[in-house]
């Protein structure tokens, strides 16, 4: 079985309203990157890479990323948000093969 | 992966230990021709094709060189070390310093600088495990004498952790009579060092990949969560792990992997986590899990897991614990492969350990190498065991590795897991 | 049932993998074919940093933003596989005035525009971060673009490192 697509979410704990907090994900994916043949010409294939991220909290955006072959494997990002209630962060991912990631994580007041 | 009918393996384990029992304190456990439980590329086999071309299998990306001209780590490979030998510089070959000092820097050869600096912008990255040659033509040592010393420096230092290099055929007698050349260059002062990195005795210290326990940091805490069900997923006998450990591996493995690798009296060896789960799984559920395959790793996570904090605690005292440390010791100290080099020269405090060679900070042994083992590796994108760092080191070394799960390995492992003691498990751990 | 395993408490959920969707089909940027779809902003180009910059930025000015940014990344990083890059900048983030997007770009890759980072106000603070991979030593820059169209630059070299005996 395949963990390409499974997430991981951290946030914080004891969150107060008001709070700037951080939050970091890491996605399992093998963001291919570009081959080159034994002349040294690329390998013209459709490369299997996430290029985006997008979180929203409370269903609102936050961020988004749009990315390239140059993000590592199995990456991780880091962002902020400002916690205002309690509620969802989500990330979703989309890779060029038409994969789509999503995870939750709640943000918990103290 | 083959599997023997049960009393075959049966009678083949007892075989074995009577050969242990016969000669316990001396002769290694394992026969030279033991079957390997590993995938095809961790069992070092070496393809002879019908010109006589000798083709070794390994990993994808590895060399496939054979490097079966050099002493390796197999019990039964009782070449000596090879001669030191005396050597006269050619005459009627006319150094180049410029020629001299490509070669210093060539990856295909040493690099020299990978153990020892020299000036330049384009030198990174230099080590320090040797003397620094800046200013070396300030010794005004003859050109026969560096000569001597780059052929093979055993002559001049007995106990030298440099590998002979002429006289094991990595460099021609021309090409060390441009190095000696180029080294006669080196006069001080140096130039002023604009960069404290550069130079490996002021270069930072690597600062590590941060939390290996985070799984939003660590691939390899994700992988081993998400095999969890191979814990209690039923194999091809109908039977579960979790059908004799029961509950979550966390819970009916704690404990168990503080005192591996250990002699498993069954099998008649030394065997780690993954040598068991590699005998133990196909046995009881029938689920293969050769050694260095995905699945075998994952358990290994699971079980290693479980003991995160426990003290690892390894039998050190029973005879046959004691004989089998005495072996595994016996081969961090033995030199090997085309640059006649032992683990020890690397890897203690008395040699190599905490110094550069290269761009790598070298570990030591003697704090303890292999608790956090099996390790995520950045650079590989992978989870690597012991067995796999121990079978890529022959490939620098330039000796043959052996199978995964080799008794000579599992005995090395044991001896290094000997630092470990009392020290709490932690793993997986992320590294380069 | 990851603080079993682990000793974060504070863990948060982990998501399923979505279904897939129709399978796209892209093939390598090139400058010229970011020039014909009219994407002067597209990411994912083979070309030099100089090429990337202009096509991307227009020549527009760049502020020194030494003084507000901080861009943190190991001086020297052991491989060149993962490399740990974070940017935050010193700078309000509210609707009238925020931080709009950071750029993380590296020289001397073969695709120097990294990743581009597109925030709003609840962020809360600018700061983003990611693992990127780094072909060689190289300077790495953040480019951050404000709300009102400001662009200001920091830049810091980060040497790659190699083994000395085959790795």
């Amino acid at each position: 079985m395949s963990d390409i697509g499974k997430i991981r979410i951290r946030v914080p704990s004891n969150v107060k309203a008001g709070d700037v907090v951080r939050v970091r994900c890491l996605v399992i994916h093998p963001m291919e990157i570009v081959q080159r043949d034994a002349q040294g010409k690329i390998i013209d294939r459709n490369y299997n890479y996430i290029t985006r991220v997008t979180a929203t909290y409370l269903g609102k955006p936050v961020v988004a990323f749009d990315l390239t072959q140059s993000v590592s494997e199995n990456p991780a990002f880091s962002f902020a948000l400002k916690a205002t209630a309690p509620g969802p962060v989500k990330v979703t991912f989309v890779d060029t093969h038409g994969g789509k990631y999503e995870a939750t994580a709640d943000i918990a007041f103290a | 992966m083959r599997s023997l009918p049960r009393l075959r393996w049966a009678a083949l384990a007892l075989l074995v230990t009577g050969c242990a029992l016969a000669a316990r304190e001396s002769t290694p456990v394992a026969s030279p021709g033991r079957t390997s439980r590993a995938i095809a590329e961790a069992r070092g086999d070496v393809r002879v094709s019908p010109d006589g071309k000798r083709t070794a299998v390994r990993y994808a990306g590895w060399t496939t060189r054979d490097f079966g001209a050099f002493r390796s780590y197999a019990y039964d490979d009782v070449r000596p070390e090879p001669p030191v030998q005396k050597a006269v510089m050619p005459m009627g070959v006319v150094g180049d310093p410029k020629k001299g000092r490509a070669l210093f820097l060539d990856r295909q050869k040493g690099p020299c600088s990978g153990c020892h600096l020299v000036p330049g912008d384009d030198v990174w990255p230099a080590g320090s495990v040797g003397p620094d040659l800046s200013t070396l033509a300030d010794r005004t040592l003859p050109d026969a004498y560096l000569y001597q010393q780059l052929w093979d420096p055993r002559v001049t230092f007995p106990v030298t952790v440099m590998p002979p290099w002429g006289a094991q055929g990595v460099f021609t007698p021309e090409e060390i009579v441009h190095l000696v050349a180029y080294l006669q260059t080196l006069h001080g002062p140096p130039p002023p060092e604009k960069d404290a990195d550069r130079n490996p005795f002021t270069r930072r210290k690597p600062t590590g990949f941060g939390d290996n326990l985070d799984p939003t940091n660590n691939p390899a805490v994700v992988r081993a969560e998400e095999a969890q069900a191979l814990w209690s997923a039923r194999g091809p006998k109908g039977k579960a792990c979790a059908d004799c450990h029961a509950g979550l591996p966390q819970t009916a493995m704690r404990g168990v992997a503080t005192r591996y690798p250990r002699v498993v009296a069954e099998y008649g060896r030394v065997m780690s986590l993954e040598d068991f789960l590699s005998v133990h799984a196909a046995a009881t559920t029938g689920r293969a899990l050769p050694s260095e395959s995905a699945a075998n790793l994952d358990v290994t996570l699971l079980v290693k897991m479980a003991s995160n904090g426990l003290p690892v605690a390894v039998d050190t005292t029973s005879p046959a614990a004691r004989a089998a440390i005495e072996r595994g010791r016996a081969s961090f100290y033995r030199r090997v492969g085309e640059r006649n080099h032992a683990c020890a020269d690397c890897h203690t405090p008395d040699h190599g350990a905490n110094k550069f060679l290269g761009g790598r900070f070298l570990g030591d042994v003697t704090g303890g190498l292999t608790r956090h083992s099996p390790t995520w590796r950045t650079s590989q994108n992978d989870v690597w065991d012991m067995r796999k760092r121990m079978q890529w080191c022959m490939t620098p070394l330039g000796a043959n590795m052996l199978a995964a799960d080799a008794v000579e390995y599992a005995e090395l492992e044991l001896y290094l897991t000997t630092f470990d003691v009392g020290k709490p498990i932690n793993a997986p751990g992320i590294r380069h | 049932m990851a603080g079993a395993m682990t000793r974060r408490s504070a863990l948060g959920t982990f998501g399923a993998v979505g279904a897939a969707l129709a399978t796209g089909t892209l093939s390598i940027g090139t400058p010229a074919r970011a020039q014909a779809q009219g994407q002067s902003q597209a990411l994912g180009l083979q070309e030099s940093v100089q090429d990337g910059l202009k096509r991307v930025f227009g020549g527009r000015p760049m502020k020194d933003g030494a003084a507000l940014i901080k861009l943190d990344i190991p001086p020297i990083a052991e491989n060149g596989a993962v490399v740990p890059v974070s940017v935050e900048v010193n700078a309000p983030m509210t609707p009238a005035s925020h931080v709009k997007s950071i750029w993380i770009v590296a020289d001397k890759n073969r695709i120097p525009i990294i990743a581009k980072a597109t925030l709003t106000p609840e962020a809360g603070q600018a700061f983003v971060g990611a693992n990127v991979r780094l072909g060689e030593t190289t300077d790495v820059r953040a480019i951050v673009e404000q709300s009102d169209g400001t662009l200001l630059t920091a830049k810091r070299e980060v040497k790659v490192t190699v083994g000395g005996c085959g790795g």
